[in-house]
């Protein structure tokens, strides 16, 4: 099948992206901007005062009016062309989605235009989104695995990229309508945002339409982000609850390093799968617990190896112990089985995603953002097909995991060896 | 899309939605069988019976299931219900057979005691699991409430009490009788060979010994004589979690659709008169409303959380936009409700995974197949007055179970 892969880019520095997929009658648009939970650490760092959740606060303003229409007409506007809008932010990205029938795209256009360029940001709204965002960050207090993993990660990454771009309740409390009002003048603008659209398109009408839309709109560069310390590679999380929650965060290549298909292959055999090591020896040899799995989370210049269980309070020692002895066990042990599976499972994810738009325009966006381009999936499947055993074996002889960060959550700390913490 | 059926002699019916734009092929195992099915000395066991059947058969360990779902790159997996325990995985459609050949195996399992002894650890983990996560059991505590002596009263996961005390021989019974094959449906869904579907079910579970099957029903529940107000007190919990249940139609009553779309109207997640009222003006963490409907019974689940202080007031409030509800909709918040939900029944057509659930199910419980068209067509022709009858039949705001799980604790609510 040859692929329909599109790419233009608008004067202002807006790239778009486009692919015809074949079979579907939906189209999917998503829109992402670089003003992310890190553009809340450039903020504090030029004013000295930290505003984390600005960003997501800011995602929340602009969906409550935009351009002639307030909060209700908005949301009465896209829920009427039938787009399933969603709205989220992350450490790099704010971004907006949609997903609808190909025949209403030109009608959704205009409404992203607006949320975008025009959010009415009024003075009457910014109370409630603060208290959403408080609400929801409440909740999150109440989510022993997601505590777990963002303790984690502000334990493991350096300062700011372990920040939660979810936010901080005391940052977020004193926030006002005026940070609102200066983060959109400031970050929501042209330069460096991805547009990316997967389905039943018609690119050239799409991009006259968001050159119309959005070609006159003009951006500037954003001051480079300044790293910082990381925090303690042992913590615990006192928590009363039934079970310990225990994380493991190991540093590895980032997803544009040429390394990293190795490195995922590597932690799918770790804990991809209902075959992986680490279910094999944790939930079904052991019965130690209900989850355990092992995962690759990537920034666009630091990338994480993370492995994760949830398991009963006495039991989490031994959990842990399993948990390390498969991690250090793993270099010199992978074998063509387990790297087949990892393929076979790797191949049915990529054609798959060609069978939902909105997950194709993630992608695609994604893979941008980190590459610079889009890959093909036939280009992402000859990858796969060539990877081998031994290109796996050679990288992690010499990148063993090595400093792990280990974070426990629950009633008592674990003993951590001193071999990992060194 | 084209739909196919057929039985087998045994009973085991076989069916599938064929696309032909779908890239991959779903395929699943649909038992008619979930925690209504069960007594009070077997609670949990259809959960912990779909757990055993991963763990293999006389000729495969569970080691080699794991292996081969992942060889052949299947997204497998399962679940249980009150009502249902479906094994399902998403190949490429190249692997159909091996997919079939391997999930028919399963629904033939060992049931080995010491597999069971070590699984009995995983499913304890997994109640613990649940026990330190929001709602805190408030859902099934409700459950409870509202359904009394029904069979949908019943916990999915069981207790900690059951699952201990829960002997491999009571597990082995209740499979011989629930995975009878007239008690399953093989269903597919995408990319699907079905006359390769067909010969591979004839060769696989052609031989499976039919067994008598009672029939599930046991009736509307009895309506609650007065409301009722249950407290899981939980000092750690940051937020209140609520639970509310009261009557709405059943699955066999046509005005199940009518339903979904008062709920979507009340209290979908956006745009919706709660989410107006609870979560764009930042009072609750979510408020929301839907309708379920299973054999014999219906009902509408509102949720709410907030700080605890606020729980009380909230309620009421949600109650409030109940009343008012009952006294007309709008035209446009019906129109936005429909146009919403025609949106998500279009993108949901044309993911192989979703359709699977919803043809399994549907003919599952009710013998019959509806099309993505089916359900465009019954969405457009909803009207107003659909909606306003569902609403005096089935009052949201009539006598409820309310079961609250947070910090609030017995002397809070009553002072």
């Amino acid at each position: 099948m040859q692929q329909k892969l599109q790419t233009a880019t608008l004067d202002n520095g807006i790239t778009l992206l486009g692919e015809f997929l074949p079979g579907v009658e939906s189209v999917s648009v998503s829109f992402h901007v670089p003003a992310g939970g890190i553009c809340d650490s450039i903020i504090g760092s030029e004013t000295g005062r930290s505003c984390c959740g600005l960003a997501t606060l800011t995602g929340e303003l602009m969906l409550r009016g935009a351009g002639s229409r307030n909060s209700r007409e908005l949301v009465a506007d896209l829920d009427n062309a039938g787009v399933q809008w969603s709205q989220a932010v992350s450490m790099s990205h704010g971004s907006f989605a949609g997903a609808m029938v190909a025949r209403q795209l030109p009608e959704a256009l205009p409404l992203y235009a607006d949320i975008l360029r025009r959010p009415t940001l009024a003075d009457d709204q910014f109370e409630p989104a603060q208290q959403v965002i408080l609400q929801n960050l409440a909740g999150t207090e109440d989510e022993p695995a997601h505590r777990t993993m963002l303790a984690l990660r502000q334990a493991h990454l350096p300062s700011p990229w372990g920040m939660p771009s979810e936010g901080l309740s005391a940052d977020v409390a004193a926030l006002t309508a005026a940070d609102g009002r200066g983060f959109v003048d400031r970050f929501i603008q042209p330069e460096g945002m991805i547009v990316s659209v997967a389905g039943r398109i018609d690119w050239p009408a799409f991009v006259e339409q968001m050159q119309q839309l959005f070609g006159d709109w003009r951006g500037h560069t954003l001051p480079a982000v300044t790293t910082g310390p990381r925090g303690p590679r042992v913590l615990h999380v006192p928590y009363d609850s039934q079970q310990t929650h225990v994380a493991l965060a190991w540093s590895v290549p980032p997803y544009r390093d040429p390394e990293s298909l190795k490195v995922t292959a590597a932690i799918a055999v770790l804990g991809g799968g209902s075959s992986s090591r680490l279910f094999t020896e944790v939930r079904e040899k052991r019965g130690l617990c209900y989850s355990v799995s092992a995962g690759y989370q990537t920034h666009r210049d630091l990338a994480t190896a993370i492995a994760y269980s949830g398991t009963t309070a006495e039991r989490a020692q031994e959990t842990l112990d399993v948990m390390l002895a498969e991690i250090d066990r793993l270099p010199g042990t992978i074998t063509a089985d387990e790297l087949d599976r990892v393929k076979a499972r790797a191949k049915s994810g990529l054609v798959m995603q060609q069978e939902s738009t909105a997950a194709r325009a993630g992608a695609m966006a994604r893979q941008w953002y980190h590459l610079g381009r889009v890959r093909t999936l036939a280009e992402d499947l000859e990858r796969l097909d060539q990877l081998t055993v031994s290109e796996i074996e050679t990288w992690l002889a010499t990148n063993r995991p090595a400093d792990l960060t280990v974070v426990s959550l629950g009633r008592d700390p674990l003993e951590v060896p001193d071999a990992v913490s060194a | 899309m084209q739909f196919r059926h057929e039985q087998l002699p045994n009973g085991l019916d076989v069916i599938a939605e064929v696309s032909e734009a779908a890239h991959s092929a779903s395929l699943g195992f649909f038992v008619k069988t979930g925690a209504r099915d069960e007594t009070d000395a077997v609670s949990g066991v259809s959960h912990f019976l779909e757990h055993m059947v991963f763990k293999g058969t006389d000729q495969l360990s569970a080691e080699e299931i794991n292996l081969r779902f992942d060889a052949m790159g299947a997204s497998a997996n399962a679940f249980t219900s009150e009502e249902d325990t479906v094994y399902y995985a998403a190949v490429l459609p190249e692997k159909q057979h091996e997919a079939v050949e391997l999930l028919a195996a399963m629904m033939r399992p060992a049931l080995r005691a010491e597999d069971f002894d070590t699984e009995k650890q995983v499913i304890l983990e997994e109640i613990r699991m649940y026990d330190d996560q929001p709602p805190f059991g408030a859902d099934d505590r409700c459950r409870a409430a509202y359904f009394g002596q029904h069979p949908l009263s019943r916990s999915v996961l069981g207790t900690v009490e059951s699952i201990t005390a829960l002997p491999v021989e009571a597990m082995r019974d209740y499979h011989q009788r629930r995975y009878a094959p007239g008690n399953l449906v093989l269903a597919a869904s995408g990319a699907v060979d079905f006359s390769a579907l067909v010969a591979s079910a004839q060769r696989l579970c052609g031989h499976w010994e039919p067994q008598p099957l009672t029939d599930r029903k046991a009736g509307v529940p009895a309506p609650l004589a007065t409301a009722t107000v249950d407290l899981i007190t939980r000092q750690q919990a940051a937020l209140e979690y609520a639970v509310r249940m009261s009557a709405g139609p059943a699955e066999d009553d046509d005005e199940r659709f009518a339903a979904k779309l008062v709920a979507v109207v009340l209290g979908d997640d956006s745009g919706s008169r709660l989410y107006w009222d609870l979560i764009d003006s930042g009072l609750a963490e979510h408020a929301a409303c839907h309708h379920h409907d299973f054999l014999d019974a219906g009902v509408f689940v509102t949720q709410l959380s907030c700080e605890a202080d606020d729980t009380t007031a909230l309620l009421e409030r949600i109650v409030g936009i109940y009343t008012e509800a009952t006294s007309g909709l709008d035209t446009a918040e019906v129109d936005q409700a429909r146009n919403k939900l025609l949106s998500r029944v279009v993108l949901a057509g044309e993911r192989p995974r979703q359709r699977l659930f919803s043809v399994g199910l549907e003919w599952s419980h009710l013998g019959r197949y509806r099309s993505v068209a089916d359900d465009l067509a019954t969405l457009d022709g909803l009207s107003r007055d659909d909606l306003h009858r569902v609403l005096t039949r089935w009052p949201l705001t009539e006598t409820a179970a309310t079961v609250l799980a947070g910090p609030l604790d017995a002397a809070a609510t009553t002072g």
